[in-house]
């Protein structure tokens, strides 16, 4: 046992020591938060002011209620500023373009053109004209059957600029179907009120038939998913480069001259981990500690705050759950670990740990779409995909509690025997010098040594 | 500690790595207090035999005894073993690296920072305890390496080329140290191909080559028995002596003396007396022993 903790302190103080990680550790928040806020605030910056645009009205009634459509995306976008915020906290990239659009809408410029007895023809020439000297962005053009056609033009100088487009095409279609209405005799209000969609409330009925709302289990054990997934990326290289370290310093027949492989795999398993853990744990509090500053922020401002309604249990099924996925990839990236002589080699060879991490991932659709099936029993036991899969079945139908034990057994169990075999693997690899082991080798190499 | 007269036990034991035989059918057995030199050319087993002893690998058949009982991992703690594969980790402090070292074999937290002190004094390297390893020249780090065997206090230490790649002045010092260890009953096994550091320090050697043993025994009497009749002879005044092939069969001649064989069954002494009632003047008469040197090449020639 002393042995095991001389190990697993080596590996904790020479990592938890370097500069490196108390850099990456104080300044990752920084920079993840830097690319949360960056970009949008790179896409509301608004160079050269407003679009101007000219509108050739050929119906001659149209455009008074095309100015108030573009006008009223404008008053929505500035009245809610929760919006904006929300938008950013998530990080949510569809929100995120919708505000884009909104604030692109707020920043036309409309101005009517009197045709004044000029052809089209003529129009456009001036028009064209003021594009050049650049007095204008841009003009559309609205034919007199507008209203039956549904088809009108726009000539711009800057034809990329997707944003104005989607915009003027929104006002313009809200300004037709409008008129359409007054037309048709239709009160646009009463419209309004009875086209209000209907709001779905997603209830759980479990076997105890207590009522949960599994919405937001379900973003939880997403984000378990996404920080494993990290933590993995960030903490399988440095696995493999630990294991790595006493062959190439070629310590190896020291420390096997005094402990055997399996405690010293075990301790560097445990050791690298424990500074994962240690990171993450600071990165964790100091979230924590935002999330209540901007909570208690937000309610002092009188918005009301919602707390997800988890049970408690779930927490340790996340925690469990998120050790399991950590450490059998950990000892995949061991086990190349023990099988290269080189870095290089061992990130060559990692390439299908990622893969098998992706299609992990996957699984959670069919897996949501039908937690009960047999589908969802069988890959939620193999270890590989169990720390999502079962994951997903808990917050979704709750699987009976033998299940959820028996899947964390397989699991860690599974850790001991791949720890093993590492430890078999890399002292063989140690005895041959320095020799890279194929697959079929490292196979004999466990039935013969 | 088990007490036993004999530290390290083999009986036939054999190891292969695929098809090739490393060591095969190797008995012998290492006294207790004594220096036992393992010698033999490059791959002749040496290694494995050694990682066999200190249970980094498990022989394919016969049987192994460390101080009386059967090979154990609990064992490793009473070997210290400074393999011919050495290193150290690059940038940790040379004080905590030993003090890792140390715990890997057990030793307590206070009683590991002492016995730091003591050898890195002893090896004149204190200043350079708080200096990361990749900061330490090659034979620094050698020494580093050498403490690493011995500072848990082992009662067997084994040394695989411990002197290779070392200045004259740190060889006489390890060397020093060694018989130090040996004059606290100690053993050691020095495993080497340099036949003249061997013939300086062991009591036992035990010569392999291709797998096999060769011979073993007190390097003593292995010199006596390899006595070859040769004598440094440097006369003036010789009077056909030396032409008698009953007495001489073979004579070298080098710069200012000759080397010569005597004839099967004639003595050194008879020789010698009739050298000196001829008239010669003899100021050179020696018997020369045959060199380790000389023994290992003419056995491993003889084997092949």
């Amino acid at each position: 046992m002393r042995k095991f903790l001389a190990v697993v302190k080596r590996e904790y103080v020479q990592r938890v020591r370097t500069k490196m990680f108390i850099l990456v550790t104080l300044l990752a928040p920084v920079v993840i938060s830097f690319f949360g806020i960056a970009p949008a605030v790179i896409f509301s910056i608004k160079p050269g002011g407003p679009v101007r645009i000219a509108v050739v009205d050929g119906t001659g009634k149209l455009y008074p209620r095309l100015y108030d459509a573009v006008m009223n995306d404008a008053a929505d976008t500035e009245e809610s500023p929760t919006d904006q915020t929300q938008s950013i906290q998530s990080g949510n990239l569809r929100t995120g373009l919708k505000q884009i659009t909104k604030d692109r809408q707020a920043n036309l410029e409309l101005q009517e053109i009197n045709p004044a007895g000029r052809s089209l023809s003529q129009l456009r020439t001036e028009l064209d004209r003021r594009l050049q000297v650049k007095e204008l962005d841009g003009y559309l053009i609205l034919p007199p059957d507008l209203l039956h056609d549904a088809k009108a033009q726009f000539f711009g100088r800057n034809s990329g600029d997707v944003f104005t487009r989607r915009s003027l095409q929104k006002a313009l279609s809200e300004a037709v179907r409008d008129e359409r209405l007054v037309e048709a005799n239709i009160n646009v209000k009463t419209l309004q009120e009875l086209s209000k969609p209907v709001e779905l409330e997603g209830v759980n009925i479990g076997a105890s038939g207590e009522e949960r709302d599994s919405g937001e289990g379900f973003l939880l054990v997403f984000a378990v998913g996404f920080v494993m997934y990290l933590t993995i990326l960030m903490y399988g290289q440095v696995v493999l480069g630990a294991v790595l370290e006493e062959k190439e310093t070629r310590i190896a027949e020291i420390l096997f001259s005094s402990v055997k492989p399996f405690t010293l795999m075990m301790g560097k398993l445990v050791g690298v981990s424990m500074v994962a853990l240690t990171q993450l744990a600071i990165w964790g509090l100091a979230f924590s500690a935002f999330a209540f500053y901007g909570a208690g922020l937000l309610t002092s401002r009188g918005l009301p705050i919602h707390i997800p309604n988890i049970p408690a249990i779930n927490f340790v099924y996340f925690t469990l759950f998120f050790l399991l996925g950590y450490f059998i990839y950990s000892t995949i990236y061991a086990l190349v670990g023990s099988m290269v002589t080189t870095a290089q080699e061992g990130g060559q060879l990692s390439m299908p740990i990622i893969l098998l991490l992706i299609v992990g991932f996957y699984l959670f659709y069919p897996v949501i779409n039908s937690p009960d099936s047999s589908f969802a029993f069988w890959v939620s036991m193999f270890p590989f995909f169990s720390p999502i899969t079962m994951l997903v079945r808990i917050v979704t139908q709750k699987p009976p509690f033998w299940q959820i034990a028996l899947s964390l057994l397989i699991g860690f169990s599974s850790v001991v025997l791949i720890t093993w075999f590492c430890s078999r693997i890399y002292r063989i690899g140690m005895l041959m010098y320095g020799k890279r082991v194929s697959i079929p080798e490292a196979w004999r190499w466990l039935r013969a040594a | 500690m088990p007490k036993s007269e004999i530290t390290v036990k083999l009986d036939r034991v054999s190891k292969s790595f695929g098809e090739f035989k490393a060591v095969s059918e190797l008995s012998l057995a290492v006294r207790a207090g004594r220096i036992f030199g393992l010698l033999g050319p490059n791959g002749a087993g040496k290694t494995t035999t050694i990682r066999m002893i200190v249970n980094i690998t498990a022989p394919d058949s016969g049987s192994i005894e460390l101080f009386g009982r059967h090979i154990d991992p609990k064992l490793q703690d009473w070997i210290g073993y400074l393999p011919e594969e050495r290193g150290l980790y690059k940038k940790m402090k040379i004080g905590d690296q030993l003090k890792f070292f140390a715990e890997l074999k057990n030793v307590k937290g206070k009683e590991a920072e002492h016995r730091i002190d003591h050898w890195l004094r002893k090896l004149k390297l204190t200043e350079w305890k708080n200096k990361r390893s990749m900061e330490l020249s090659k034979g620094m780090q050698q020494k580093i390496q050498f403490i690493t065997a011995v500072l848990h206090d082992p009662d067997l230490v084994i040394l695989d080329e411990p002197f290779s790649g070392l200045d004259p002045v740190n060889v006489a010092l390890l060397k020093e140290i060694v018989l130090e260890l040996k004059a606290a009953n100690k053993t050691i096994i020095f495993s080497t191909h340099q036949m003249e550091l061997a013939e300086q320090i062991c009591d036992d050697i035990c010569l392999i080559n291709r797998a096999r043993k060769v011979l073993d025994g007190s390097l003593r009497e292995i010199k006596k028995s390899f006595g070859r009749n040769l004598v440094a002879l440097r006369i003036e005044g010789e009077n056909g002596i030396l032409g008698d092939s009953s007495l001489v069969s073979k004579i070298e001649q080098h710069s200012d003396e000759m080397e010569v064989l005597l004839a099967p069954n004639a003595s050194p002494q008879d020789l010698l007396r009739k050298l000196v009632d001829s008239g010669a003047i003899v100021t050179k008469f020696e018997m020369i022993e045959a060199s380790l040197h000389d023994i290992f090449i003419e056995k491993v020639s003889e084997a092949q």
